[in-house]
Parts: C-alpha cells; sequence; structure tokens
C-alpha cells in the first residue's frame, strides 16, 4: 500500500495548518505584551480559558463564529486579572502568570467536570471557506485554499499587527511603553492604559488560539487541552522579537515539523520517537536564533511602570 | 499434667497473637491520586472507580486528589501522608519518582506505575498494568474487520502500559491476517491531554488508509474519537475506534468498535490485603483476561459471527494455548511495527 498519496499529503499539511494557527495566534500575544513592557506569562492561562468559553458557547449556539468570540472574550476575562495584578497593581509578572495559568487550569478543569464529564459533547465541523481556482491546487489547494476562514484572518493578523507596529502612534507609544516608559508618561500618554490595552488585546488573541483548538483542532474540549502550546507561543515571540513576520515563520514551521514527524513515524523511519519529537522544537529554535536575533527586546520588558519611581 | 501443658502453651499462644497484631496492620483509609478528573472514561476514572470499589470490599475510605496535572505532586502527597493515609496510590506515571521519595520521607507505602523496578518490601509497588491479552484480541478484531487492509495505532506518549498494549495489538493484527499494514504514530512526547493533537495525528492515519484505529491516549483519546467521526476512511466509508481501559459506550455516536477494558479493583484490593498482612512491597501486581480484570467491549459494530470467534480466541489464551508475552519498552514496538510492516 503507498503510503504518500494525495490524501496522506494533505491531511498531513492540513495538520500541520491547524497545529500552527494558535501558536501564530499566541506568539503575536505574547510579543504584543512584550512590546508594552509585560512579560506575560499567563497566556497559556488565558489559552485555556478561550479554548473552554470557545468550545462552551459555539457547542451552546451551534454557532463557530459565536465561539470565536466567546474565546477572545474567555482570554480577555484572564487578561484583565493580568492588568489590574500586574500593570495597575505592579506586582510581580512572572509570579503572576504562573498564578493565572494555573488558576485557569483548575476553573476550566471543574468547570468542564461539572458540565460535560458525563456526555463529552463534540462539535461537528466548521463552515469551510474555498477560495476559487486556488483551492483545485491538487495537495496545496485543500491545505491552503479551502480552509476556515479563521485561517485566513489569523494569518491577514500578521501584516495588520506589522502595519500597526510600524506605521502608527498606536505602535510607537506600544514600542515606548515597553522600551522607555517613563519618556512616554511626560509626553503625556497614559502608560497604564497603554499596557492595559496591550494585555487585554494579548488575551483576546490568545483566547482566540485556544477556541481554534477547541472548535477546529479538537471539536471537543478537554481539561489541559493546550498541552503548553501557550508557553511555546512566548518562545515564538521571544525568538522573533518584535517582529510579526517571524511569529507567523515559526508557527508554521513548528507546525510543519509537527506533521513531519507523524510522517516519519507512520513511515516507520526507524528513528527513536523522542528524537522525531524533539524535531519542532530544536527547528524553530535553530532557525529563530540564527534569523532573528538582530532584534531587541524592550529595555522595560517585565518591570512594572511606577511614577517617578527610579 | 495438663496445667504444665497449659502453662507451656499459653506464653507460646500470646507470643503469636501479638506477634500477628504487630504484624498485621490497622489500615482505615487510603488515598488516590490522578492527574485528571475521575471522569475521562479511561485511565483516571478505571483508577478512582476502582479504588472506591476496593475501598467499599475491604472496608477501608478512599480519598481521591484529582486533577492535580502532570506537573510535582510533592505538595499534595505530603497532605495525604500526613493526614493519615496509609497507602498513597500515585496514579500517573510522573509521579513514580515523587511518591517513593516522599514516600520514604513520612513512612507512607506508595502504589506506583511503570516502574516495576522500585519495588521496596513494605515500602513501594508497582502495579505496571497491562492490558496486552484484551490488545492482542482487539488486533484480531481489527484484522478481521478491516476493509481496507491498513489500520493504525495512536498513542499519546510511550509509557511501558500503551508500549505493551501496542505491541500486543499489532501481534493480533498479524496474527489473524498478515498481510495487512499497520501504521504507528506517537501524538508528543506526553501528549496525554492534546485532544487536537489526538485528532490531527488520527486524520493523518486516517489519510494514510487505515479504516480502524487503536488509540491509546487519556484526554486527547477524545480527539481520536472525534477523528473519526469527522473524517471519511480512503474507501469513503466509516472508521471505527478501539479504545481503551473505559467504556465510551456512553457518549459513543456509532464509530466504536470496541475497547481494551481494565478493571483495577483486584489490584487495589489485593494491595489493601497486603498491607494487611504486612506483605506490601513483596510484589508487584497486574490484570489479566483470566479474572476479567481485562475485557473486551462487545458494541453493536461487532458482528455476532466475529465475536464469537474473537471470544474462542480468549479462551485460548486463558487456557494457555496462545502466549502474548508483553513488551513493556518504546523500542521493542518500534521493531516490531517495522518488522511487521
Amino acid at each position: 500500500m503507498s503510503l504518500f498519496t494525495e490524501a496522506f499529503m494533505t491531511a498531513l499539511l492540513v495538520g500541520a495548518i491547524a497545529a500552527g494557527i494558535p501558536l501564530l495566534l499566541a506568539g503575536l500575544g505574547e510579543q504584543l505584551s512584550e512590546k508594552a513592557g509585560v512579560l506575560n506569562i499567563g497566556i497559556e492561562g488565558m489559552m485555556l480559558s478561550g479554548a473552554y468559553f470557545g468550545f462552551l458557547i459555539a457547542w451552546k449556539t451551534d454557532s463557530a463564529l459565536l465561539g470565536f468570540l466567546g474565546g477572545i472574550g474567555g482570554g480577555m476575562i484572564v487578561a484583565a486579572l493580568m492588568a489590574l495584578l500586574c500593570v495597575r497593581l505592579g506586582l510581580n509578572q512572572i509570579v503572576i502568570g504562573i498564578a493565572l495559568t494555573l488558576g485557569a487550569e483548575g476553573a476550566t478543569a471543574l468547570l468542564h467536570h461539572v458540565q460535560f464529564s458525563q456526555s463529552y459533547p463534540r462539535l461537528s465541523a466548521p463552515m469551510v471557506f474555498s477560495i476559487p481556482g486556488l483551492s483545485q491546487i491538487p495537495v496545496l489547494g485543500t491545505a491552503f485554499f479551502s480552509r476556515e476562514p479563521i485561517v485566513y484572518l489569523s494569518l491577514a493578523l500578521v501584516g495588520v499587527f506589522a502595519y500597526l507596529y510600524r506605521r502608527t502612534y498606536w505602535g510607537i507609544a506600544l514600542q515606548a511603553a515597553g522600551d522607555k516608559p517613563a519618556a512616554l508618561d511626560s509626553a503625556g500618554v497614559n502608560v497604564m492604559l497603554i499596557r492595559s490595552g496591550a494585555v487585554l488585546l494579548t488575551g483576546g488573541l490568545v483566547g482566540l488560539g485556544g477556541a481554534f483548538m477547541a472548535i477546529v483542532g479538537a471539536g471537543i474540549f478537554v481539561p489541559f487541552m493546550t498541552s503548553g502550546q501557550g508557553f511555546i507561543g512566548i518562545v515564538l515571540a521571544m525568538l522573533a522579537r518584535g517582529q510579526p513576520i517571524w511569529v507567523l515563520g515559526g508557527a508554521i514551521l513548528f507546525g510543519a515539523c509537527l506533521s513531519l514527524t507523524t510522517a516519519l513515524q507512520v513511515a516507520g523511519v526507524d528513528i527513536p520517537t523522542d528524537v522525531i519529537q524533539m524535531l519542532p522544537f530544536a527547528a524553530v529554535m535553530l532557525v529563530l536564533v540564527f534569523l532573528g536575533r538582530k532584534a531587541n527586546l524592550p529595555s522595560a520588558l517585565g518591570a512594572a511602570y511606577v511614577r517617578g519611581a527610579r | 499434667m495438663f496445667r504444665k501443658a497449659y502453662t507451656a502453651i499459653l506464653p507460646s499462644v500470646m507470643l503469636a497473637l501479638l506477634a500477628t497484631s504487630a504484624l498485621s496492620q490497622d489500615i482505615k483509609s487510603i488515598a488516590i491520586l490522578t492527574p485528571e478528573q475521575g471522569t475521562d472514561f479511561g485511565w483516571n476514572q478505571q483508577g478512582v472507580d476502582g479504588a472506591k470499589a476496593a475501598g467499599k470490599a475491604t472496608g477501608v475510605e478512599v480519598i481521591t486528589a484529582e486533577n492535580l496535572g502532570y506537573g510535582d505532586v510533592r505538595p499534595t502527597l505530603r497532605e495525604l501522608a500526613e493526614d493519615g493515609n496509609t497507602l498513597l496510590i500515585a496514579h500517573a506515571s510522573g509521579y513514580n519518582t515523587a511518591a517513593p521519595e516522599i514516600g520514604a520521607e513520612l513512612g507512607v507505602k506508595v502504589a506506583i506505575v511503570d516502574s516495576p523496578a522500585s519495588l521496596k518490601n513494605g515500602a513501594v509497588a508497582d502495579y505496571t498494568a497491562s492490558g496486552h491479552e484484551g490488545a492482542y484480541l482487539a488486533g484480531r478484531l481489527a484484522a478481521k474487520m478491516s476493509r481496507s487492509g491498513a489500520v493504525g495505532i495512536v498513542v499519546s506518549g510511550e509509557p511501558p502500559s500503551w508500549n505493551s498494549q501496542s505491541a500486543a495489538f499489532a501481534e493480533g493484527v498479524k496474527a489473524e491476517k498478515a498481510s495487512t499494514v499497520i501504521r504507528y504514530a506517537v501524538i508528543g512526547p506526553a501528549a496525554y491531554s492534546d485532544a487536537a493533537g489526538g485528532k490531527r495525528v488520527t486524520e493523518s492515519l486516517i489519510a494514510s488508509g487505515a479504516d480502524i484505529i487503536f488509540g491509546q491516549g487519556n484526554g486527547s483519546s477524545f480527539g481520536m474519537l472525534q477523528a473519526v467521526e469527522t473524517t471519511k476512511a480512503v474507501d469513503g466509508g466509516k472508521v471505527l475506534f478501539i479504545d481503551v481501559i473505559g467504556d465510551k459506550s456512553t457518549i459513543d455516536k456509532g464509530y466504536l468498535l470496541s475497547s481494551v477494558l481494565w478493571n483495577l479493583t483486584p489490584i487495589y484490593t489485593a494491595m489493601i490485603e497486603d498491607i494487611k498482612a504486612d506483605k506490601f512491597g513483596s510484589r508487584n501486581y497486574d490484570i489479566a483476561l483470566k479474572n476479567d480484570s481485562v475485557s473486551l467491549l462487545k458494541t453493536p459494530q461487532i458482528p455476532d459471527d466475529i465475536w464469537t470467534s474473537v471470544m474462542a480466541i480468549r479462551d485460548q489464551i486463558v487456557k494457555g494455548d496462545i502466549k502474548v508475552t508483553p513488551k513493556f519498552d518504546a523500542d521493542s514496538v518500534h521493531a516490531l511495527v517495522s518488522e511487521l510492516k
């Protein structure tokens, strides 16, 4: 039986995109927070919250669109706590980030236990939008041009953020909040507002990533289902250092490597599974370390801003 | 004469009674720690249900600490030990370093999984339960029912219990129909709750031609189930799923072919009895077809004639006519799956 058929290759590419999109959204979200000077370790929790609320609302309303909006809201709920505790009250960002992740893990697991543990409802496959012409291309067509609208939107966000960071007043203010918050404050811009807004928007993006995992990726919510994807998003953002395009590159590379690991195993390549499973992490780190090292992290990253403090 | 004998025997009897009471341990409560909620129709649920049933059968209170995740559980272990539980059942392979450590520190007996070599008299016992005999039957069933002549094995990691079942499933498939192709893939290093990963990998295996999936995972198995429900086989027909450990029939939408069911009650009961007899730590524990602690789930997807023939194979295993040897290491599974391709 031939293994590398069109159906198999298509499934691998579809899998790569499905695995890469949540990482892209998590990475873009973390990058946004970091630009504003907030090291957001809590995105794993925001993602899980987004996955839970996204699934809950999609299941209740039978609408993937409303589910995605629910995911954005779910991520923002956790992000609001982060903004309150770290930006407003100036508490340690790493400690609060870890606490929020653990809290979100416990809360979503408990909610799942109460609501779904006896029934484990599953969603039907969400609607796909096929781009006429392009979707007919063998293998690539189905994988890239016959996808859920959320996939196109997520990819478009890379360009949107690249534009916002480089060409808008908001992008400059964001950069200043991360690099020279005191200077931004002196210029009459509310640093707290910029940072809080960035954290909330991060929650929305990451929550959308979680909702994607639950609605498109799995079609179900199970406790702990983000399985550290949020932390991989942090790594992508750190290595991409301010460039949305590198987050996209890292996320797609990671997703492609995940599919490659499946292909190698299914093909029966005689390499220990641990080595194969290491491939995505090693590849992303190698590529981004070599290509993304010129950019710098914001100088005030991780430090709470207190007006007048030295 | 009688009085002489009485005075000679009495101290011996007293000594024997004292010795017995010193050896046999009073056991009021035990605790089980699970990484996920005990409602997953799988590993965690079987653990919690098995412990509760064993507690009921032996008159011992059972404390459950669920949903602890896969991180460091030392604080929970310490708390449960200090609460006076005689035995801590650390129901995850990720706990098998921390549990013996805390057990030794606080003098509490611990039961762990996936580390048979850790057996220590009076302190540690392992229950690397393996349903390999049931998995062998599942393999025979899959080969009988596959239309495409290709079946898939998806696992959420490669702990010993999964490995022994993967290997036995592959052996069963080949014993039934040697020409059947077996595709094997691991979702991730410890992707037990990665439902999206389970769906992604399962879809790839289905696209490679598999029309029956043997899936081993905790939360990730729901992603596998979702994949078989939403993806058609290469021939356009239905893909069927064989689960392990628990029974998902109540949430099945007509795609569950079978499950290698585990019943951990006899294991936990034996542990409690061994503690009472002061023999805990002198042996490890396992499950088997012969005492129904391992069985194969019958679903409406299995035609009666095929089920009858599978049950005949079960009887041969129980009698010892067919010997299924567990292979716990991942290398053996890889070698076996490659060799069988």
